[in-house]
């Protein structure tokens, strides 16, 4: 179809670049991009996606034992990666124009299935993000999982997962975006379960891998009507309001519900959260990783992705808002009551990651990318800093490491402080920032519920953060119990310079603000951004104050009973503790509706009827064929009985 | 006094069923044979009855040709009996032929 001019490789081919006006004169169009768009570009793009892969297999095939040759390439592909990502986004953030260059892969009848890389701001963003925790994540893991006996398979999954999520980030359509979305699915799968000896581990891997099928069903499912009604999956095309205006609204609202459905797979949004805090049982380091930064993240990144063409529909629009307000809401009552230090920060994953998708679900892009950002840092490094801990205490239980004096490691303290701040939106922390614009997007709402939501979600967040910041700098007073027996940990520094980069990242993107608006977002949005009523910024800082005010009374001032305000009422408790018996319920669904009902009673039909009808056919056969072949074996006494039958028969017919 | 005629041919019409019935169902060779010969022997009867019912010596003439005919029938009956036996172990039709006993 296209022209490939002499000499030049396929690679470069391509397909379209959005801006210019389509339709008009395409192949002197074509010649104009090809100039647009220069080799080095190409060559950063495919080497940051490529390299990870490349160490996977090397790491797989090659050196599996020898654990730092394994750790040295994946880390230097990381680093490669990343110098990569931040060379685009340095070349091309600023540029406006997105850049898109595929290549055919499959062709058949009209359809056309290509691979490629669609370089804009949102996926220059986010690539740098990936990369770079991927990168200081990696370097952590040199020491977190120094000694372990799978290090190699441990680098090996890591960079497999660096792969999928590059090449997820780049995706120029869906369907590669579906196919790198598994993988990225296929890669937490084999890191949740990364110590499958343990049966718990091993379980959680499973569950997380089901249960993000099932919203992953419900994508493909969406695909294939896009596909059907729209013939292509291009992310740019999908997001061309021309296209839109040619789709029927029932087909694009059907379309956004069903792709959302995989967002609440892999954002673990509700209904299908509960895997999200057990892939808890991973190394802390992947939670870090996967969990909470980048791969959970990749649902929110989806929604931006398609934002434009999502847009389109109103109800769906709002079920979005609907269900990340609820996923919201819930999770962070749930983290009031856990007492698993990572458990906390799986449900407030969740909660950001539903607060994300309340700010994009009200229309606010900048908002929810912005947060997606923030939140990338924070909460790596709040997962870090758990990582260093339980490194230390080899115990999850917050209230074990108070006992064990966890304060004493002061660098990962005053970190975890800087991150809960910012988890909890507390100025200036990078938080604060981001909160605020999607806060400011809500309240522009008509309905006053979202806003009231959001900052009721701001309230807790604050109260669940710094009840285990609290509960960890302020240790319960046991006279009895020798204190001081775990006086002796030192911190790594290989462990430490993550966390003080990450740190430092958070202290300085919230000020990063307007470059960040520009750059994502257009000039245009910029001035959205300061548009919020006045009142906003006291109220919300006013009540993450609040939060932290209670929690300290409840947990950190001298003679605080330690226990929440929750606590006071087993009902909740209970009913948080058990994850609102979602979990419960999904295993009553499993086992009664599902196991012992409906697939049951396929089991009955298919033994009694069908194969009750398929035996009694055989059988008659069998035994029709049994009472002939009497008369056929050359027996004298049966064709004595027949012919004398017959004689008799033809006498008595003859003589009457 | 005569036995009537009707008597007669009852008498060997049973017989004669009775001797069918135990050359179809009896799983034996020789008694086989015997059922056969009690089928000869019913025939017999009949000639015997109707020579003198209707007073010619045809019948008797017959009856004797029967005996005979029966004599050697069981000779040669009885020696392809035991010559089977010897060959295969067994006097029962159904299992001559090796296969499917129970039946």
């Amino acid at each position: 179809m296209e022209k490939t001019e002499p000499g030049r490789r396929n690679w470069k081919q391509p397909d379209r670049v959005q801006g210019s006006a389509p339709g008009v004169r395409p192949i002197e169009r074509k010649e104009k991009q090809i100039m647009s768009i220069p080799v080095t570009t190409i060559w950063a793009a495919i080497l940051a996606a490529v390299l990870p892969l490349a160490a996977f297999g090397m790491i797989l095939i090659g050196c599996r034992r020898r654990s730092s040759t394994s750790a040295t390439l994946s880390i230097g592909a990381m680093s490669m990666s990343l110098a990569c990502a931040v060379y685009l986004l340095a070349t091309h953030g600023s540029a406006g124009v997105p850049l898109a260059f595929a290549k055919k892969w499959m062709v058949s009848g009209n359809l056309h299935i290509t691979v490629g890389f669609l370089l804009d701001p949102l996926s220059l963003l986010m690539m740098v993000i990936v990369t770079a925790i991927c990168f200081l994540v990696q370097m952590y893991s040199l020491a977190y999982m120094a000694g372990d006996p799978g290090f190699g398979r441990y680098y090996a999954f890591m960079s497999l997962f660096a792969w999928a999520m590059i090449s997820l980030t780049l995706a120029p359509n869906l369907l590669q975006l579906y196919v790198f979305w598994e993988l990225v699915g296929l890669s937490s799968y084999l890191l949740i379960g990364f110590w499958f000896e343990k049966f718990s581990a091993s379980r959680a891997g499973k569950k997380a891998f089901i249960m993000t099928r099932v919203g992953d069903v419900a994508f493909l499912l969406g695909l294939l009507l896009l596909l059907a009604h729209h013939g292509n999956l291009d992310i740019l095309n999908l997001n061309d309001p021309e296209t839109t205006a040619h789709m029927r609204p029932m087909v694009i609202t059907l379309s956004s519900l069903l792709i959302f459905g995989g967002i609440i797979g892999k954002s673990a949004q509700f209904p299908l959260f509960t895997w999200l805090p057990d892939a808890m049982e991973g190394p802390t380091p992947v939670s870090a990783l996967l969990h909470s930064a980048t791969m959970v993240a990749a649902g929110v990144y989806l929604f931006a992705r398609l934002f434009p063409f999502l847009g389109h529909s109103p109800f769906a629009m709002t079920v979005f808002l609907f269900i990340g307000t609820l996923s919201m809401l819930m999770a962070s009552c749930m983290a009031m009551v856990s007492r698993d230090i990572k458990q906390v920060w799986a449900y407030s994953t969740i909660s950001q990651l539903g607060f994300m998708i309340m700010g994009l679900g009200a229309g606010g892009y900048f908002g929810g990318v912005f947060h997606l950002t923030a939140h990338a840092g924070f909460k790596a490094l709040l997962f870090l800093c758990a990582g260093v801990l339980i490194h230390a205490f080899h115990t999850n239980d917050m209230f074990e490491i108070s006992r064990q004096n966890g304060r004493r490691m002061r660098i990962t303290m005053t970190c975890m402080v800087v991150a809960g701040a910012a988890l909890a939106g507390i100025w200036p922390f990078s938080g604060f920032y981001s909160k605020e614009v999607i806060l400011g997007r809500l309240a522009a709402l008509d309905n006053p519920i979202w806003l009231l939501a959001g900052l009721a979600g701001a309230f807790l967040t604050a109260y669940y953060t710094f009840r285990l910041v609290f509960i960890i700098l302020f240790p319960r007073p046991e006279p009895h119990v020798a204190r001081d027996a775990h006086g002796g940990h030192r911190e790594s520094w290989i462990m430490t310079v993550p966390l003080m980069v990450l740190a430092a990242v958070t202290l300085v993107l919230g000020h990063l603000e307007r470059p960040l608006a520009a750059l994502i977002a257009g000039g245009d949005s910029v001035s959205k951004v300061n548009g919020n009523p006045a009142w906003l910024p006291p109220l919300a800082m006013g009540l993450c104050a609040a939060g932290v005010l209670l929690a300290w009374i409840e947990f950190g001032r001298k003679g605080a009973r330690q226990s929440g305000f929750v606590e006071q009422w087993p009902v909740l408790t209970r009913l948080f503790a058990e994850r609102w018996y979602l979990d419960r319920f999904y295993a009553w669904l499993v086992d009664r509706v599902v196991d012992r009902g409906a697939s049951a009673w396929c089991a009955q039909n298919d033994i009694r009827r069908i194969d009750g009808a398929a035996h009694a056919l055989a059988d008659s056969a069998v035994n029709t064929g049994r009472v002939l072949a009497t008369w056929h074996r050359g027996l004298v006494q049966p064709k004595l009985m027949v012919m004398l039958a017959v004689f008799f028969y033809l006498t008595i017919t003859l003589l009457f | 006094m005569t036995v009537p005629y009707t008597h007669v041919v009852f008498l060997s019409g049973m017989l004669f069923l009775l001797g069918m019935l135990c050359l179809i169902i009896r799983r034996n060779l020789i008694m086989m044979l015997l059922g056969l010969e009690v089928m000869l022997n019913a025939a017999a009867i009949a000639f015997v009855g109707a020579s003198l019912h209707i007073g010619q010596l045809t019948g008797q003439a017959m009856t004797l040709f029967i005996l005979a005919v029966a004599a050697t029938e069981v000779a040669v009956g009885l020696a392809l009996a035991v010559c089977i036996y010897r060959r295969t172990g067994t006097v029962d039709p159904a299992c001559i032929e090796g296969d499917q006993c129970s039946l």
